[in-house]
């Protein structure tokens, strides 16, 4: 089976066949591995890799909303990863991105809204800090994903709001 | 002696384990979201206080104390945090006939006020950061605050008058930044505080944060502890602390000790407290402000002191006399490290990551100590702050702390939510840090050069491994023969797909009714009731 695997923005082309009990053949981009995978409880990988060498590494594979969003867990480091698709949702919001069409800053988590810091028609910047939300006792800035003008503001201060809901539309 | 723990998460299980130690019974409360919470699982028992918000909950006097009384409990914990500096609480706990675990209601009432707490220290002899001389509540306008801190001198702080944990504080560069910081100051204390009073200090070149922890007794003995140095501080919220202070010189801890001592001292301070002070580039200190309760930061005084301070609370709180060696109080036994485990996404300007808690397993091995507040299958709440769990790392010397942070750091697994540790992670190999080169200024400095990289550094190699696992695991759970979770331990992945051998115990040990294990069948029973 092949699997197109997305990580930090590049797609590697996965293909696996099991070769024996607990071994795989994984090839990446053409390269081939030989695989040792022992599951470790509900998450966990051990894998062994490249034969004679041995290489042994931990993961842990967890579920991240999406279908096929992945969080990859390597020695405390945390890699977001999508298996054959497109990722929904959080689109590219990278500094100086400059996606087409109009986006919205949706709220993260569960939070009140403690202060609006635009108003349609108002001019943003990549980054720069819409609306401020209060989750877990902290004050957040949430900010905008990309360059553009506001088309709507849908919250006001006061407004409690919970995670998904869409508070400034950018385009 | 019954103790009620009037608090959650880490905190609550830190000082049920105290008394589970000493042999002491103990009374958990929740809120709403909390009645999976770990703290109540592990307390003899647990009463219910009210809704998810902690001003309905947690915050509330009367069902605390309601709680107590009808548990039969003797004594109450407040923890840190909630009502842990709240005067009107320790007063109502004493008018109940229970002993609060902490400082008198006069000593907390009078620490609690910033402004009132900086005259304490300029009678004992102890020097403060210039600022304010009153407290400014709404009364006062901005014009007339603008003028305070015109002699004041930029750059300042506008700092909230019942603030802590960095709360209803703002950092002012200029006169023009001035009316935003304080309305912004106003918010954030208000919500968190509910009072909105502030008050301006100038803010001093590139300090460290360094504090003396202390406890007194009822007799009059007030014993300082080596300092602990907690100037790694995002947005003015303490991240990692350390004991000893790499810029603390034997004779100046004993300079530092002997000023806490004295302010204490002079507010007949009793129970568990810590003195924080800013240490400018010269080696000068100022009294910056008393917290009156124990702190967040307190493991890694234990670490290097092999002492129990939470013990000692709760001994001072009986009346004991303080039998603790000053001299071994302040003399730091190698080297301790803490890191804040929070419940928020770094690559996402360390926005709040609440959630169900999938996958768990802490740190652990030589000199490594893990206190915790959750559990697996637990949804961290959005009511409360985020800290999860502290990370204490003990090490011969700070060079070995380091190592053995960033080893325990990589061994450390939360699955289903986001946390800070890869931070961390990254944190422990910069430079400055493994050195011991900072000051408060320099994590803010450090992440606003970052420009939101992500903090997950990873190689070519390491994403082609991730991208075998995201493949390999999607490939396994397409598997029909292949147990959807949860899993025995080492079940060899192929031989389940074969169906035989350890998948066929796999199998066995889903047991009855369905493939459902007796676990599973007892979840869904309390679910249904």
């Amino acid at each position: 089976m092949t699997f197109a695997v997305e990580i930090n923005g590049r797609s590697r082309s996965v293909s696996i066949e099991r070769a024996a009990p607990g071994r795989f053949r994984v090839t990446v981009d053409g390269r081939a591995h030989d695989v040792d995978a022992v599951r470790i409880g509900t998450w966990g990988l051990s894998l062994l890799l490249d034969g004679a060498h041995a290489i042994s590494r931990d993961v842990q594979v967890a579920p991240a909303g999406g279908t096929g969003e992945l969080l990859i867990r390597l020695d405390g480091r945390t890699v977001p990863a999508v298996v054959n698709g497109n990722r929904s949702g959080h689109s590219a919001s990278e500094p100086g991105s400059h996606a087409q069409g109009a986006q919205s800053v949706v709220a993260p988590m569960p939070g009140r809204v403690v202060r609006v810091l635009v108003a349609p028609g108002d001019n943003v910047t990549a980054r720069q800090g819409v609306v401020v939300i209060e989750a877990m006792k902290m004050e957040n800035e949430l900010r905008a994903p990309k360059p553009g003008r506001v088309k709507d503001v849908a919250v006001e201060a006061g407004a409690s709001v919970e995670a998904g809901r869409v508070l400034v539309v950018i385009e | 002696m019954k103790i009620l723990i009037a608090n959650r998460g880490e905190i609550a299980v830190r000082i049920i384990r105290a008394c589970r130690e000493m042999g002491l019974p103990t009374v958990a409360v929740y809120s709403d979201c909390d009645r999976d919470a770990r703290h109540v699982r592990e307390a003899d028992q647990a009463f219910h206080i009210g809704a998810s918000e902690a001003v309905k909950s947690y915050l509330r006097i009367d069902a605390v104390v309601d709680a107590a009384k009808r548990a039969g409990a003797d004594a109450v914990h407040p923890g840190y945090g909630f009502l842990a500096e709240n005067a009107a609480f320790a007063r109502a706990c004493a008018d109940a006939g229970l002993t609060f675990i902490g400082p008198s209601a006069d000593a907390i009432a009078l620490m609690g006020s910033k402004t009132a707490a900086r005259e304490a220290a300029i009678k004992a002899g102890v020097p403060v950061v210039p600022g304010t001389e009153r407290p400014l509540d709404e009364r006062v306008g901005v014009e007339e605050i603008a003028r305070m801190a015109d002699s004041i001198g930029y750059p300042l702080v506008v700092k909230a008058v019942a603030g802590g944990g960095g709360k209803g504080m703002r950092a002012v560069d200029d006169r023009a930044s001035l009316p935003a910081a304080i309305r912004s100051a106003r918010s954030e204390a208000g919500s968190a505080f509910g009072d909105t009073t502030i008050y301006l200090e100038r803010r001093l070149h590139r300090p460290r944060h360094i504090e003396i922890q202390l406890l007194g007794d009822r007799h009059g003995t007030v014993v300082p502890f080596v300092e602990r140095e907690c100037s790694i501080q995002r947005r003015h919220q303490k991240v990692v602390e350390e004991s000893p202070s790499i810029a603390v010189t034997p004779e100046l801890r004993r300079r530092i000790a002997s000023a806490a001592a004295a302010v204490a001292r002079a507010v007949s301070y009793s129970n568990a407290g810590t003195i924080e002070f800013l240490l400018d580039e010269n080696g000068a200190f100022y009294f910056l402000e008393m917290n009156t309760r124990l702190q967040v930061e307190h493991p890694v005084t234990e670490m290097v002191t092999s002492m129990d301070l939470v013990h000692w609370q709760i001994r001072i709180a009986r009346g004991e006399k303080l039998t603790i060696d000053p001299e071994r109080a302040l003399t730091p036994q190698g080297h301790a490290i803490e890191c804040r485990i929070y419940a928020e996404d770094p690559d996402e300007g360390f926005l709040p990551s609440p959630g169900m808690i999938r996958g768990l397993r802490p740190a652990a091995g030589p000199g490594v100590r893990d206190d915790g507040g959750v559990s697996v299958g637990y949804t961290v709440p959005v009511f409360y702050d985020s800290m999860i769990a502290k990370l204490v790392a003990w090490g011969e010397t700070r060079d070995h702390a380091v190592r053995r942070m960033s080893r325990a750091l990589r061994e450390y697994e939360v699955l289903g939510i986001q946390t800070t540790i890869p931070f961390f992670v990254w944190l422990m190999r910069q430079p400055e840090y493994v050195e011991g080169r900072y000051d408060t200024t320099y994590l803010d400095t450090l992440l606003a050069s970052r420009n939101g990289k992500s903090f997950s550094e990873v190689t070519g190699e390491d994403e082609e491994l991730a991208s075998i696992a995201a493949a390999l695991d999607t490939y396994l759970r397409s598997r029909p023969a292949f147990p959807p979770s949860p899993t025995p331990r080492r079940t060899p992945v192929a031989s389940a797909e074969a169906g035989h051998g350890p998948a066929t115990a796999g199998a066995g040990a889903r047991g009855p009714a369905g493939g459902l294990s007796w676990k599973e069948l007892g979840r869904r029973e309390a679910l249904r009731g």
